[in-house]
């Protein structure tokens, strides 16, 4: 399974905090961001930034492992 | 002693938090601190509280790695970073950040530096609390 990870404004338009997608092979964070975004449109719009484990990542080919922690986010406001 | 960097509910000491810093080096020659504080007013509205959420784990990591960075980066003596996370109000200290180095322009220059790549790089999020509703909050350049 991915742990899917919402916080902040998109926790709010997702109403979710987390959410767990089964692990299919090939599966890419572009692949897992299209689905989610079938799935909650309004909330994925906001998603400008990622994260797969705790780390920054950009590169939307990038492969999931299974029980990978996959984090999209709004752009930060903090400070 | 306290830890250097830290993600916490509660308030914090400017005043330890200083003295934590100078008590690493006596070789320290300039601190330059920076607080960000909760403003009761924006976007032409009143803010009653600040509420805020963190992907706290990686806020923490991201946090830690924005200190060494800047210490390598500006060669400070020591540098340290506390933000609050929960509910503030109008007034109320948000984060603090200080740098210190030998010599004056080091510290000043990683402190703009630090608070700078913080609103880029730290997973945080605010939503201001008005008597209108509640709204998540649009990064300032």
């Amino acid at each position: 399974m991915i742990k899917v990870l919402f916080f902040g404004p998109i926790a709010a338009a997702t109403g979710e905090r987390d959410v767990s997608v089964a692990h299919v092979p090939g599966l890419t964070l572009g692949s897992l961001k299209e689905m989610l975004a079938a799935q909650y449109p309004e909330a994925m719009h906001l998603a400008t930034m990622m994260a797969v484990n705790g780390e920054h990542v950009r590169d939307l080919a990038l492969p999931l492992v299974d029980n990978s922690e996959v984090a999209f986010m709004a752009k930060f406001s903090g400070g | 002693m306290k830890e250097a960097v830290r993600i916490q509910q509660e308030d914090f000491s400017q005043d330890e938090e200083i003295r934590a810093l100078q008590a690493s080096s006596k070789r320290m020659g300039g601190i330059a601190t920076f607080l960000g504080c909760a403003r009761d007013f924006s976007e032409g509205r009143e803010v009653s509280e600040i509420s805020f959420d963190a992907y706290g784990s990686m806020a923490l990591s991201e946090l830690e790695k924005l200190r060494s960075d800047a210490i390598e980066k500006y060669g400070l003596l020591d540098a340290r970073i506390v933000h609050r996370i929960g509910t503030v109000k109008g007034g109320d200290n948000i984060v603090f950040i200080a740098a210190g180095a030998e010599h004056r322009v080091a510290a000043l220059e990683a402190c703009r530096w630090m608070i700078d790549e913080l609103k880029q790089r730290v997973p945080i999020w605010k939503k201001e609390i008005t008597p209108q509703g509640e709204a998540w909050v649009t990064p300032h350049p």
